[in-house]
């Protein structure tokens, strides 16, 4: 599809600045963004969470020459697996995924809207590590 | 269409489409626009790149099978230097790179009022 823009009206850098501005404000008065936040400074509170996540990510620091090599030995990689489960079963943690996961497709929605109208991928062109 | 616009909060929908709007007539995204609208309807620039984009296949294809000859590296040489010459198609490539290199810009500002990486976050859905 061709995009059809009137040329005449340029936007200047303080126009665009504004507009970014605007759009960060608005994404951070959704639902989606509160319950983000709120539910990840509530993660950072949960002791019972806290004590589930470090456990899995000692372990894994542990094994992590032995992961690269892919060669866990089968107990050990239980036992990871089970400290893994551990702290995904945390109600604070799921509950914080399942927010993180609903910001993630606001996120995208967005993005592709920005990418269809002014015809570049906004997420390819600022892909991981850009910023 | 995408089914989770329905999902947007009216707000920021709003918002995303102003912000769209505004990129669009930001002076990087009008110039590489109006460069890919004259390369679009510039015949011999398109000719210029459907013969590159051939020769560059078959020069693929006859790579894999070990059958590259000098005259297809000379062919290939030729084609690319037209291209090169050609003030419509590399003015589109140029302000194709600036637009790219643009929206990160725009990017790093909206991720820092957030607090995250925005297109991180955003992942890549759309690539």
């Amino acid at each position: 599809m061709e995009t059809i823009i009137n040329e005449l009206e340029i936007a200047s850098p303080s126009v665009v600045r504004q507009a970014t501005r605007d759009f960060a404000a608005a994404l951070s008065e959704t639902p989606q963004f509160k319950d983000y936040e709120e539910l990840s400074i509530q993660l950072r509170g949960d002791t019972t969470a806290q004590k589930a996540i470090q456990a899995y990510q000692e372990k894994q620091r542990s094994l992590q020459t032995l992961l690269m090599l892919q060669a866990v030995p089968s107990q050990e990689q239980a036992e990871l697996e089970r400290l893994r489960q551990d702290f995904l079963a945390q109600p604070g943690v799921k509950a914080f995924l399942k927010a993180q996961e609903e910001l993630i497709v606001l996120c995208q929605t967005a993005s592709d809207l920005l990418g269809q109208h002014i015809g570049l991928s906004f997420t390819a062109v600022c892909g991981s590590g850009c910023c | 269409m995408n089914t989770n616009i329905t999902k947007i909060p009216p707000g920021f929908l709003a918002a995303t489409k102003a912000l769209a709007e505004t990129l669009l007539h930001s002076e990087p995204m009008l110039a590489y626009h109006q460069a890919k609208t004259h390369l679009k309807r510039d015949a011999e620039a398109s000719t210029f790149l459907e013969r590159l984009s051939t020769a560059q296949n078959e020069f693929r294809a006859r790579q894999s099978n070990g059958l590259v000859t000098q005259a297809d590296i000379d062919h290939l040489r030729v084609l690319q230097s037209e291209v090169q010459a050609n003030k419509i198609i590399m003015l589109f490539v140029e302000t194709e790179q600036a637009a790219i290199a643009y929206l990160p810009e725009v990017n790093k500002e909206i991720s820092h009022l957030l607090g995250f990486d925005f297109a991180g976050m955003a992942g890549p859905s759309s690539c």
